[in-house]
């Protein structure tokens, strides 16, 4: 028997815009703007203090998806979106999303350092190499490179990245010529309370994988299971071993879709509601993006067939997330249920990444048992609505976890770094 | 000399975000508009330090409620699709106070792809304002009868093909209070200006006060502070008139009882 982990789990927030689900935009609480609405952002920011939450994050892509039903396709630029919450709040991290193929890093690395320096220490950079023609075509691409490609170039990118925040320490240029970018110079941005950046990488793809373990000192995640969870924490936690760096370097951090409510009852309600309100062409549309198939041609109340469930023809050119098409296909796999049961049974369970629909008391279990598995070291929550959503987060889930010793009562440390060193 | 404006360099505004008081100092100031990083692209920089301007623009929206700002921007190594967001993004947050300034070259930035040439830094700028305009604030309804938030298809492509190619539209629509104020910084006769399609404003050496940069902040503020009425309109004193009747007689030395 091994010993029962000590410390604390991270619990961030991922901002998906209003809340994940479409229907978001319709709560009672917002006003039609209120994605673009300074008060709104502010909100986000002093709530996650009151629960003296770790980080709150935000996806990004640099282009617009049909904005007609649903305010997710609608994205404030992180930096400028965060810095401003950072001018709002005093101790939760900002982490923000920023694509190693559509930015330059020299221009990125300024940026981030700047931003770390005026929230007192707290930014972390998400590493994503983004996918996508539409945003391609907003960069002069006629789409994006392949897969491996663009992971080549992240790989080189961090590195540039993190050369130049070493820089604006030691005053001493950099020259780097590699095979995307030529760079000679340095940073003039004054060292933040952190040193740096905190560095995170998104997606569960090996190459993916291969960059968290090499540098990424967060991992936000994407896992339905914990049995896969476990599988691929220790994966990862090797991997940064490999790298000669401690595994307790790198956090796990899935993501986890919420409907909270009193009851199980009430939560499912919320859940079916929240559903019932959005466009019904939702769930499939996601389903055909992430699985490289166009869901709609599949028959609802049949099995999903084998060649769908197979493994995309080639992984260089299919547009979606490797890490959300495994989980996927491994629940489906599970069941095998009819398209329609798997698209109804997902409402709860979550697809791509895991979902939770029930009372805060329940998702404290959820959080402890696999906290306890060795599962994750914390999650990065991502509540139905966050209007009031969030709220139930940091009044009535982070208490059951202080009472359980599962979570610190006010915050111990000033910034994101020392947030994640604190919870080991 | 009559300004608007104030242009700030890098130690400025690390003086401004790091201290309180002269942020507050700076909420109140009684100009048009500050510009933040001006040593980014009038040909001064670098200097030791510095932020980077929209990073600086975003914490100043939150920290303060009066200032108008305007951050510097040169497209030498960053894509105008990153920049319009940004900028628009900056627009909503700042609830209308902020505005971008552009220059041909960032002296903080090693040369980028492209020519560091006004055309260049033009072209990015028309691509700009393109972008916010693109998707009009008015087709965010939000109505929840129809179950429809935004009116999309008054969402329109740019389809850009000039020295940056992009076909937009951007995932930000254009802020409540219009689109952003796009600036122009001349350092030298450069011709491009003339076409000046997406330029609002055409700043200079003698039109925006550039203060050195070895001056303290606190320096900086009390001398905009400080300023007559007359002064900020660059207004001459006018003449006394001559040979006029004397009041009174020259007093004498008071000598007391």
């Amino acid at each position: 028997m091994t010993e029962r982990r000590t410390g604390h789990v991270i619990l961030g927030i991922n901002v998906l815009v209003l809340g994940y689900l479409p229907a978001a935009w319709q709560s009672p609480l917002l006003t039609k703007d209120s994605f673009v609405d300074p008060e709104y952002w502010e909100g986000i920011g002093r709530t996650a203090e009151r629960g003296t939450l770790d980080a709150i994050f935000l996806a990004d892509g640099p282009a617009l998806g049909d904005p007609a039903y649903d305010a997710n396709p609608i994205k404030l630029e992180p930096t400028v979106n965060w810095g401003y919450v950072a001018g709002a709040t005093s101790h939760v991290g900002l982490v923000s999303t920023a694509s190693t193929t559509f930015n330059d890093p020299f221009e990125l690395a300024e940026r981030l350092l700047s931003a770390d320096v005026l929230s007192g220490g707290r930014v972390g950079w998400n590493i994503v190499t983004s996918r996508g023609a539409v945003s391609a075509r907003n960069f002069g691409l006629a789409d994006v490179p392949l897969r491996d490609d663009r992971y080549e170039r992240a790989h080189e990118f961090v590195d540039v990245v993190t050369a130049l925040w070493d820089s604006a320490a030691t005053g001493q240029d950099i020259h780097h010529h590699g095979e995307f970018f030529d760079v000679d110079g340095r940073l003039r941005v004054p060292p933040s309370a952190q040193g740096r950046p905190v560095l995170l990488q998104a997606g569960g793809s090996p190459k993916g994988r291969a960059l968290a373990g090499r540098a990424a000192e967060g991992v936000f995640a994407a896992e339905l299971t914990k049995g896969q969870a476990i599988e691929h924490y220790r994966l990862v936690k090797g991997l940064a071993r490999e790298n000669g760096r401690s595994p307790d370097d790198v956090k796990i951090l899935p993501g986890l879709l919420l409907s909270l409510g009193s009851t199980e009852e009430e939560a499912k309600r919320r859940s079916d509601e929240l559903h019932d309100a959005g466009p019904a062409s939702y769930s499939i549309g996601w389903l055909s993006q992430s699985i490289g198939y166009d869901a709609s041609k599949l028959a609802l109340d049949e099995p999903f067939p084998e060649d769908v469930l197979a493994a995309p023809a080639d992984p260089q050119t299919f547009q979606g997330s490797i890490g959300f098409r495994e989980s996927i296909v491994t629940q489906i796999r599970r069941t095998n249920p009819t398209v329609r049961e798997y698209l109804k049974q997902t409402r709860y369970t979550g697809s791509g990444h895991a979902g939770f629909v029930g009372t805060p008391e329940q998702l404290a279990d959820h959080i402890e048992d696999w906290f306890h598995a060795g599962a994750i070291d914390g999650f990065n929550l991502q509540p139905d609505v966050l209007a009031d959503g969030l709220d139930v987060i940091a009044d009535e889930l982070v208490p059951i976890l202080r009472r359980r010793g599962l979570y610190r009562h006010e915050y111990e440390t000033s910034t994101l770094r020392e947030h994640f060193k604190g919870a080991s | 000399m009559t300004y608007l404006g104030l242009g700030l360099s890098g130690p400025h505004l690390i003086e401004l975000a790091g201290n309180p008081a002269l942020l507050a100092r700076w909420d109140a100031l009684p100009l048009a508009f500050t510009v933040l990083g001006i040593d980014r692209i009038d040909g001064t920089g670098p200097l030791p330090l510095t932020l980077d301007s929209s990073a600086v623009g975003a914490s100043l929206a939150a920290r303060t409620r009066r200032a108008r700002f305007l951050i510097v921007a040169s497209p030498q190594r960053d894509h105008p699709y990153n920049l319009a967001r940004r900028v628009a993004s900056l627009g909503h947050l700042s609830r209308g106070r902020s505005g971008v300034l552009f220059g041909a070259a960032d002296a903080y930035a090693p040369p980028g792809e492209r020519p560091r040439t006004a055309a260049t830094a033009i072209d990015a700028a028309r691509v700009v304002r393109a972008l916010e305009q693109s998707w009009p604030y008015d087709s965010i309804i939000g109505d929840r009868e129809t179950g429809i938030l935004v009116q999309s298809d008054r969402i329109v492509h740019i389809d850009h093909d000039g020295v940056y190619s992009v076909a937009g539209p951007l995932n930000v629509p254009e802020p409540p209070t219009g689109s952003s104020v796009i600036g122009w910084y001349s350092t030298g006769p450069d011709g491009v200006v003339a076409d000046s399609a997406p330029i609002d404003l055409i700043l200079d050496a003698d039109s925006l006060w550039r203060p050195d940069p070895g001056q303290s902040l606190a320096e900086v503020l009390a001398a905009v502070e400080k300023r007559p009425l007359r002064a900020v309109l660059g207004l001459s004193a006018p003449a006394r008139p001559v040979g006029a009747r004397p009041a009174f007689a020259v007093p004498a030395p008071n000598s007391s009882l």
